[in-house]
This record gives C-alpha cells, sequence and structure tokens, in this order.
C-alpha cells in the first residue's frame, strides 16, 4: 500500500523517471492498479457530491454510481487493450502489465485534484466558472499527456510513430466498444432464442 | 312510558341529525373532464388546479339567428359584444353580453352577400371587417350591418403571378392599414391600406439555416435539384394585436416558436432562441402542436388554441406556462374542432368548435385569478407586491415553479439573499441562484472578515512551517523503519531513485 503512495508520488513529481522505472520487473504489481482506479472512482463520487449547486448540470435521479463506474473503467481497459494490442504488432516492447498499471497511473493527477478544484465551485459563482473549466481542463490535460507520455517511454516510440499508435488504439476502442455492443445484441437474441424454444416446448408437451 | 321516552329519543336524534344536515354547507361540483398540469423547470408535466372550467356554451338555437353552422371565428369588440363568425350559413352574428342576437351582418342579396367568411375584426367605433373567404375580398359593413365597401384582391407585381388571395383573418391598427393572413400564404401578413392598396408584406417567418440544405446544394446536380421539394417559410395561421400596438402570430407547421410577438418593424419580441409551445406529448408522439388562434389580454397573458390537442394554452407575457385547458372529446368542456378563441375584458375564453356549432365559455377558478393578479406584479418587476399572493399560490399548489422563482426575486431585492438562494434552488434557476450568491459570498465575507484571515494565516502557518518540520520529525522513523523491514519484505520500492 505504502508502496503504491510512492509510486503515485513519483508519477506526479517525475512522470518521465515514474514510466521508466515500471519496466523493471518486480516495481509495479497488478495490484496497484486495481488501488489507483478505486481511488479515482471514489475522488469522482466525492467530486460529484462536492460540487456546489449552482455548477450541478444533473438532477440528483440522473447521476448513477453504476454508470460513473463504467464511464471510468471501461474506456480504461478498453485503452488498455487496444494500447498494448496496437503497439505489439508495432514493435512496441511494453508488456500488458506495464501498459495496464502504467494507464492507471495516468489518471492519478485527476484523483489528487478533483475534489480540490471541484470544492471551489462552492466559493465560485457562475460567471467565475473560467477558473473552474480551466484547473478542470488543467487536469484533463495533464491526464492525456500521461497517457501519451506513457505510449512513448513504454514502448520506446518516437514522437510520430506515439501519435499514429495512439490514434490507432482510439480506432481500436470504437471497433471493441462496436464488437461488444454487437455481441451483447447477438447473446441477447441467442438466449431469448433458447428461452422462447423452451417455452414453447414445455407448451406442446 | 317507556315508549313514550323511546319515541322522544328516537325523534330527538332524528331532529338533531336533520338540523346538522342543514347546518352542512352544501357542495355541488361537477369534475372536469380534463386534469390541470403546468410544466415544472425540468420540462416535465406536473400536476396542478385547473385555471378554468366549462361555463356554458352559445349555439344559437335559441336565439333569433337560429343555429350556427360550422363557426370559423370568435371577436370580441371594445364594448364586450361578442361576433361570431357563422361561416356555413355565410353570416356574422353579432351578439351582446347576455348572448342576445342584436344584428346578423351578411346580406341576402347584392354586394353585402357573404360566402363562408372565416374572419372579422371590429373596429373601435362599431365598422365590421370580414373576411370574406370565398368571395376573395375584404367586406366593410357599418356599426349597423350596413354594407360599407370592399377590397378584392390586391394587384401588386410584389405578390407575383401566382399569388391566390383567400383571405381568413385580418385585424385592422390605428392607421386602418389591414393585416390580413391569406391561407397559405408564406411570406407574410398582407398589409393592405384603407385605399385597398397593398403596402408590403409584415413579419414573415423565415427559412432557417440548414446542413442537410446546404449538402444537398453542394452535391446535387441541377435535376436532383429540380427534383427536391422546394423549401418555403412557414404560414401563419392568426394574427392579433395587443393594445401597444405588437402583432401577435401563430404559426403553423413548427415544433419551436410556434407563438410570436411582432415588433412594428417585425420582429419577434417574444422569443429568445427556441422555445417550445404546446404540449409535446398531448396530441401523441411525433405530432407538431398546430396552433389556430391567439388571444391577448391587456397584461400581455397570452391564451392560444392548439388543434392537435385540441387544448387552449396560457402563457404570461413572458412565455412561462400559466394553465393548460380542454382538450378532445364530447363532454362539456372538451372540444370536437376547434377553430378559434377569444377573450373577454372579464376573463372569460370564449373558443368556438367548429364540430360541434357552438361556441364554448370558459371562466376563470379563483386559482387562476390569483395566478394572473400575482403574474401581472411579477411581468411588471414588482416582485415585494406579488410574494404574498405567490406564496398562497404555492399554498394551493406546490408544484408552480413560477412561484419559487418569483418569491427568490422578491427576498433578493430585499436583500435576502441566503433565503432567495434557497427559493432559487427550489425553481432550479441556476442563473439566478449563482447572482445571489454572489451577494450572499460579499455580505458573509464582510461580516466575518476577521475570521477569515486568521483562517488563512493558520492555514499558511501550518502548510509553511508545521508540515515540513512534522515531516522533519517523522522522516527518520520511517527510514530507520524500512531499512530495519527491507531484508524480510518485498514491500517497499526497489531502485528507487527518488529515496
Amino acid at each position: 500500500m505504502i508502496a503504491t503512495f510512492k509510486l503515485m508520488r513519483q508519477v506526479l513529481v517525475h512522470p518521465i523517471d515514474f514510466f521508466h522505472d515500471i519496466q523493471e520487473p518486480g516495481r509495479i504489481k497488478w495490484r496497484d492498479a486495481a488501488v489507483v482506479m478505486l481511488l479515482t472512482y471514489i475522488a469522482r463520487m466525492v467530486a460529484i457530491l462536492a460540487t456546489g449547486y449552482a455548477f450541478e448540470t444533473r438532477e440528483p435521479y440522473e447521476i448513477s454510481f453504476l454508470h460513473e463506474f463504467i464511464w471510468l473503467i471501461v474506456p480504461w481497459l478498453t485503452w488498455s487493450v487496444a494500447n498494448w494490442a496496437v503497439s505489439a504488432i508495432l514493435e512496441g516492447e511494453g508488456k500488458f502489465k506495464e501498459v495496464f498499471v502504467g494507464s492507471a497511473f495516468a489518471f492519478v493527477p485527476y484523483m489528487v485534484f478533483i475534489v480540490p478544484v471541484t470544492l471551489l465551485t462552492n466559493v465560485i459563482a457562475l460567471d467565475e466558472d473560467s477558473i473552474y473549466s480551466f484547473l478542470i481542463n488543467l487536469t484533463i490535460v495533464w491526464v492525456a499527456w500521461l497517457l501519451l507520455l506513457k505510449v512513448k517511454i513504454i514502448n520506446d516510440f518516437e514522437l510520430v510513430k506515439m501519435l499514429w499508435i495512439t490514434f490507432l488504439s482510439i480506432v481500436g476502442i470504437l471497433i471493441i466498444w462496436f464488437v461488444g455492443i454487437l455481441m451483447f445484441g447477438l447473446m441477447n437474441q441467442l438466449i431469448n432464442f433458447v428461452v422462447d424454444l423452451f417455452k414453447e416446448l414445455n407448451f406442446r408437451r | 312510558m317507556k315508549h313514550v321516552f323511546k319515541f322522544r329519543y328516537v325523534v330527538s336524534t332524528a331532529m338533531a341529525l336533520l338540523m346538522l344536515l342543514l347546518a352542512l354547507p352544501i357542495h355541488t361540483f361537477a369534475a372536469t373532464p380534463y386534469t390541470g398540469y403546468t410544466i415544472n423547470n425540468l420540462r416535465q408535466d406536473v400536476r396542478s388546479i385547473n385555471g378554468y372550467v366549462y361555463e356554458g356554451s352559445i349555439d344559437g338555437y335559441n336565439l333569433a339567428s337560429g343555429a350556427f353552422s360550422a363557426p370559423e371565428d370568435v371577436f370580441i369588440a371594445e364594448d364586450g359584444t361578442v361576433f361570431v363568425v357563422d361561416t356555413g350559413n355565410s353570416r356574422i352574428v353579432h351578439l351582446d353580453k347576455n348572448n342576445n342576437v342584436i344584428k346578423i351582418v351578411g346580406d341576402a342579396e347584392g354586394d353585402g352577400m357573404l360566402n363562408e367568411p372565416k374572419g372579422v375584426f371590429v373596429k373601435q367605433d362599431g365598422t365590421i371587417y370580414v373576411a370574406d373567404t370565398k368571395n376573395q375580398r375584404i367586406a366593410i359593413f357599418d356599426q349597423d350591418g350596413k354594407f360599407v365597401k370592399a377590397y378584392g384582391k390586391p394587384d401588386n407585381p410584389l405578390l407575383g403571378a401566382t399569388f391566390s388571395y383567400s383571405p381568413s383573418k385580418l385585424l385592422v391598427d390605428k392607421r386602418d392599414y389591414m393585416y390580413v393572413v391569406s391561407d397559405g400564404n408564406t411570406q407574410g401578413l398582407l398589409q393592405i391600406d384603407k385605399n385597398g392598396q397593398f403596402r408590403g408584406f409584415y413579419g414573415a417567418n423565415h427559412v432557417g439555416f440548414s446542413w442537410k440544405r446546404l449538402i444537398d446544394k453542394l452535391i446535387a446536380t441541377d435535376e436532383q435539384k429540380a427534383k427536391l421539394a422546394v423549401v418555403k417559410p412557414l404560414e401563419f395561421s392568426n394574427a392579433v394585436q395587443d393594445n401597444e400596438g405588437f402583432i401577435y402570430t401563430t404559426t403553423l407547421g413548427t415544433e419551436t416558436n410556434q407563438l410570436k410577438r411582432l415588433s412594428p418593424v417585425g420582429v419577434d419580441t417574444l422569443n429568445i432562441g427556441e422555445r417550445r409551445y404546446g404540449g409535446r406529448f398531448d396530441a401523441g408522439p411525433f405530432s407538431v402542436p398546430s396552433f389556430l388562434d391567439i388571444a391577448v389580454d391587456k397584461d400581455g397573458v397570452i391564451t392560444a388554441l392548439d388543434l392537435q390537442s385540441s387544448k387552449v394554452y396560457q402563457y404570461d407575457k413572458l412565455g412561462n406556462l400559466l394553465f393548460v385547458f380542454g382538450g378532445l372529446g364530447n363532454q362539456n368542456g372538451l372540444f370536437v374542432t376547434p377553430s378559434a378563441l377569444a377573450q373577454s375584458e372579464g376573463g372569460t375564453v370564449y373558443i368556438v368548435d367548429k364540430g360541434r356549432n357552438r361556441v364554448d365559455m370558459f371562466r376563470t377558478t379563483p386559482f387562476a385569478d390569483l395566478v394572473h393578479d400575482a403574474s401581472r406584479l411579477f411581468v411588471d418587476g414588482r416582485y415585494k407586491e406579488a410574494e404574498g399572493m405567490w406564496n398562497e399560490v404555492l399554498h394551493y399548489n406546490a408544484n408552480f415553479d413560477l412561484a419559487y422563482l418569483a418569491i427568490g426575486k422578491s427576498l433578493y431585492k430585499a436583500e435576502n439573499y441566503k433565503e432567495a438562494m434557497t427559493y432559487f434552488e427550489l425553481a432550479r434557476s441556476r442563473g439566478d441562484y449563482s447572482t445571489a450568491f454572489k451577494e450572499y459570498r460579499k455580505e458573509y465575507i464582510r461580516d466575518n472578515f476577521a475570521m477569515i484571515c486568521l483562517i488563512l494565516i493558520a492555514l499558511f502557518v501550518a502548510l509553511r512551517y508545521l508540515l515540513p518540520f512534522l515531516w522533519r520529525k517523522a522522516k527518520p522513523l520511517l527510514s530507520a523503519r524500512r531499512t530495519a523491514g527491507a531484508g524480510l519484505t518485498k514491500e517497499g520500492v526497489p531502485h528507487d531513485r527518488n529515496v
């Protein structure tokens, strides 16, 4: 646990070193990724609760803790899979574990800063929202930069290749989602078919 | 003896019960065939108290005029008398305030003979302007119903060769200019001066920008373009004028901004951006409300009739929904095919039901009177005076979101920002909430300036001196533990450059 927090500190303060270091064997664990994502999720939920009235655009009943969880975890998982797959094909050096845990650690700035920034909405008015949106955008850009850094360092890519891989990863994410939704629909049909078949047979017994 | 006692007992009980029955107020009520609702700030329909209830009908059977046939319009003159456009019988029936016939306009023969007129307008001096639709003219009668003259189809190159004239509604302004709604005309209201000269179109709807059209235009060949449906601006179905000279129009075939308040130069001053009028699902999904008529009272309250749902929607001067009533059906209070409406000085709404050949009257409920009074003050910005009334409105109906907003504004004006924030939150008005919050914050900082400064200094000291001090103290302890445990446990980070 202490080690995870030390890693979190390192990714904030020395991100380049961090991504170099995690390639050394034994430095990261699968568990670290789970802890970071869980903490990010908790930070997000706390931030939603702490948002000032004027800044909350959704009604309470429109917010679901399950949806928030899915919208955090699914993009991260699919990004990890797509990014690892694409970079592995295109001569990247990264292992899946590094991609997986590295992506999780990219969320650390968001996890750390989202709550204090959101607390700000309780003391500023709507016409001063540029402060708030600037800080939020800053953390998001930070996260995006860490993700790109991760792609570059872990796989030891050039800048242009890194951007190309990122683009391909995003395409990969969309393909995974498309296939996922397709599979979901087909499975639904299949299950319904089997259930109906069973019902029909039962009815004619 | 015993029997007598028993008898007395029974009689006295019966008497007492009878007295009690007499003492009780007599309840008579008739359920309205429609449920009152209003739209809250989440755009959801919520229950509300009915603002209008059915009062009676005029069908002409027991009048000197005889029964109406497919009436198309009703007009209430300045003096409170009622003109019913009896389209099927090609005449205008003039009724007094007690709904007795004063006169019948439209001659049996000659130039004064009408042919299925659809609209009427009566000037202050009693001159009657009739949109004589099938005769393609505007017929004018004096206050005694005598035919004076008629204006035929206006002749002007601007109108184009294919222009078909079918005047259905009209209004006359102070300059004696006629503003004529011609069925199927998409260029706006026709302005005709008192000499019968066409003076231009007024307030036309515009065709908005559409990406689809742009792409069509870019990629379609000339032949394909020729086959595309021509996009035309939307057509007006009615127009009325209020005391201030604004012309209110109803537009067919659109989901937004069906009601407009046009300034003298024809610019809409009611809608800022897109606004939906009518009920979204009242007539079923994917149906667009088609407003046929509109009435505006002296306070600017807008009452509009929608054919799709056969309901009447009432909005305040700013376009907030106040009441909805009517609907499709055969009971009293519902309509078969409504075609027009008008509002009397006293607030009674007259609705022409073409399908049932009669004119229905609706009176306001005490709740509606209260809301009207309160909203008049609110629209004028007299928030403080309206506050009590809005509280009463909420007492009757806590779903009335407009009341929360109005009370919030009143509290804000009274510099009671904290409570104003509560009411703005109830009204879900984030902008107003934020404005009140800003004032509240100012006030709070002023009141607690010393405390806030103290906390800031304490925070600074804690972060600058106390925390590093504690860190220095704790560091040796931590590192001592790590060196002690390093050999035993796999925890800790090997090769950490930053340790």
